[in-house]
């Protein structure tokens, strides 16, 4: 087995910088605020450097724009890029805080070669605007040890990564402070050296500990990994330094956002109806917006344009600090058919089973019903309400013997509050359902209301009058 | 009348309203030759809003809506009955000819769901008639509207309050409907596309009620004593 790692020195500054427009100099700052964990190259070069102390920093870069590190953030900034790279290879491990290992030897053949692999990951890379050391090791460990350096090359030779790792240092290979110690004390300066010892002498005179590090570097000693698997919905974040307080400015890094998202359903071969935005605001709820397409949709530019519409029509309540756009729901995509050359258009049968189920997904399964008249005599027990079927174009029964009803029956009958005008025919007894204990025992007449309805009136037992149709 | 215009009439420099242009928009006739005549002979338009203004249900109003229903049931075509006040009553439905199967209620529950749904029945080709009662809309949701009606090719109908009889509205027909004396449908045509507005008929519809036969009201006396029960 092969592994590829991939190890980001600055990755929460990269994360922020593509989604800003201007590009000033960017500084990560430690939780408590008092020092500097990592400058963005602009930063470095105006003497910016990791470990100074923030007063120093901000005093040789006034105008510097300063990210609280943010350990939940890092995370998932990590597992963004896991997403991508799951693209190019199955078998992924993520490595808190900054690194990401994949299986690339069981790749070599589906790219033609391990460069076309190197090749691809550096490609996705500079798409992203990310920085990030590649290393391949014959073991996971080797891998990051030698990525960590910065020396990664492309080779599968055996022989190459091990020379690669022997000239590391003891600091580099990641030994703990009191092995380092101790292993100086014997005299050892380089990685090299300790690989050469003995594994029982290593073991006796140091700790079992170092030895199972050692083997696993060298690949005598399994060093299992838990593959990664992608989430099924897709989340995409955008941090800001300064609050944008125009939703002009929210567009730009949306723009970037919604290509990815394209490029994921593309990926997925599916589409999407809606868009979950939530922008965050620094003294205020999150504002959440719901963007919903008519059809399945993919296209970023379409989603965009919808964007840039629910943003005209609703500016920005308050300044956003940070905005967080998530798809959940995923539809099939379907092959777009045109006419066929007798003109006729897609089957029909398939453009009604779209929308039936398109309605269904939104709505929930019982707001679609159909309707039937059933064989009883009560008016409400005359009718049910099935789920939608299509029809199988079965001969239907003549439903001509039927008696005159009203099109539309009240949902349960409501009071005669008011004398009715005209009185037509009637009265027609409707007796039944002694059987089941749903008793009714009614006379119906049709009247005519002062309004101009007609109504589908009824006398029940006690003498009581309701209205349960209106002859539409 | 006057000179000028007389000189005006005569150069054709004027044009005169009278003359209805036959538009070549696609059109489903109503069933009844009568609005038929008033509509110019065009009935309900496709790829169109069309708006029913009423008070109150119970009026004739889904008599109107019956010849068509039938024809498209039967041609195949779906009838969507979105967000109706009351129950539409299969047995009545399929007594009148309508093919039940290919009648489907739809109920929506959030306010968002509602413009959602017609637009999707819209613009699917399955789609035959779509019948709305829709309660309060503005007037830039009707736009909408009429631009996913535009996308497909069938008959929208919406049901709504006569008050907004006043409002302008982007429907290509809007019909006011009014119960008669005679248990009929007055049909006043407010906005037409290709001629003036302003026809009026009266559709009979007695027979929704089996009354048609009998000669006049109070055959049957009823049971009434003058105090609701």
């Amino acid at each position: 087995m092969l592994w590829l790692y991939l190890h980001f020195p600055h990755l929460l500054l990269d994360h922020i910088r593509r989604s800003r427009e201007n590009q000033g100099a960017l500084a990560v700052v430690e939780g408590s605020g008092q020092k500097v964990i990592q400058a963005c190259p602009q930063a470095q070069s105006k003497g910016v450097r990791g470990g100074m102390r923030l007063k120093t920093a901000i005093s040789l870069v006034p105008e510097l724009g300063m990210v609280r590190a943010d350990h939940q953030q890092e995370a998932r900034i990590l597992e963004d890029q896991a997403r991508w790279l799951y693209r190019y290879a199955a078998h992924i491990v993520l490595v808190p805080p900054d690194g990401l290992l994949a299986e690339v030897g069981s790749l070599q053949r589906l790219y033609g070669g391990l460069a076309a692999v190197w090749q691809t990951v550096e490609q996705g890379l500079s798409e992203r605007q990310l920085n990030a050391w590649v290393a391949i090791g014959h073991t996971p460990l080797a891998a990051r040890l030698i990525a960590r350096t910065g020396k990664g090359e492309c080779t599968s030779d055996k022989g190459h990564i091990l020379r690669a790792l022997g000239q590391m240092s003891l600091m580099a290979a990641e030994f703990d402070d009191k092995t380092r110690t101790r292993l100086q004390r014997i005299g050892l300066n380089t990685l090299g050296e300790v690989l050469a010892l003995p594994s029982n002498e290593l073991a006796r005179r140091l700790s079992p500990e170092t030895l199972a590090h050692v083997q696993k570097i060298q690949g005598k000693r399994a060093d299992p990994k838990t593959p990664w698997q992608p989430p099924h919905a897709f989340r995409q974040q955008a941090d800001f330094v300064q609050e944008i307080e125009q939703s002009q400015g929210l567009l730009f890094p949306l723009q970037r956002i919604l290509s990815e998202l394209e490029e994921d359903l593309c990926w997925r071969q599916q589409d999407t109806d809606s868009l979950f935005l939530v922008l965050q605001h620094r003294h205020q709820e999150p504002t959440r917006l719901r963007i919903r397409t008519s059809g399945p949709e993919h296209r970023a530019e379409a989603f965009l344009n919808l964007i840039r519409l629910r943003f005209e029509q609703h500016p920005l309540r308050a300044p956003v600090i940070s905005l967080v756009l998530s798809v959940k729901r995923f539809l099939g995509r379907e092959a777009v058919t045109g006419q066929d050359l007798l003109g006729e258009t897609q089957d029909l049968n398939e453009a009604w089973h779209t929308l039936i189920s398109r309605l269904q997904a939104r709505l929930g399964d019982n707001a679609l019903r159909q309707l039937s008249p059933q064989a009883d005599h009560r008016p409400e027990r005359a009718w049910s309400a099935a789920e939608v079927l299509r029809g199988q174009n079965t001969r239907l029964p003549d439903y001509t013997q039927l008696p005159r009803r009203p099109l539309w029956l009240l949902k349960g009958p409501q009071p005669l509050t008011e004398a009715p005008l005209l009185w037509f025919s009637g009265p027609e007894r409707i007796s039944g359902g002694w059987w089941d204990g749903q008793r009714v025992h009614r006379d119906y007449y049709i009247a005519q209301l002062a309004n101009g309805q007609l109504a589908w009136v009824f006398r029940d037992v006690r003498d009581g009058w309701f209205v349960h149709g209106w002859f539409g | 009348m006057s000179e000028i215009l007389n000189t005006l009439m005569q150069d054709a420099r004027i044009w005169q309203g009278h003359r209805h242009i036959h538009t070549g928009q696609p059109s489903e006739p109503t069933g009844y030759q009568a609005l038929d005549n008033q509509l110019g002979g065009i009935g309900w338009p496709r790829g169109a809003l069309s708006e029913c203004l009423l008070d109150v249900p119970g009026i004739g109003e889904l008599q109107l809506m019956l010849p068509l229903m039938q024809r498209l049931s039967h041609g195949g075509k779906t009838v969507f009955w979105l967000n109706p006040p009351h129950t539409p009553y299969a047995p009545a439905l399929a007594r009148e000819g309508v093919n039940m199967d290919q009648v489907v209620l739809i109920n929506t529950a959030e306010d968002g769901d509602f413009l959602w749904t017609l637009e999707n029945c819209l613009r699917s080709p399955v789609t035959g008639l779509v019948m709305a009662w829709p309660g309060k809309l503005a007037a830039r949701e009707i736009r909408r509207l009429q631009l996913a009606a535009e996308a497909g090719s069938n008959v929208c109908v919406l049901f709504r309050e006569r008050r907004y009889a006043e409002q302008n509205s982007p429907a290509a027909l809007r019909l006011e409907l009014a119960p008669g004396d005679q248990q009929d449908l007055k049909v006043n045509v407010l906005k037409r596309r290709g001629s003036w507005p302003g026809q009026c008929c009266s559709l009979a519809m007695k027979h929704r009620a089996d009354l048609a036969f009998q000669e006049a009201p109070r055959v049957v006396q009823g049971p009434w004593s003058g105090r609701a029960g």
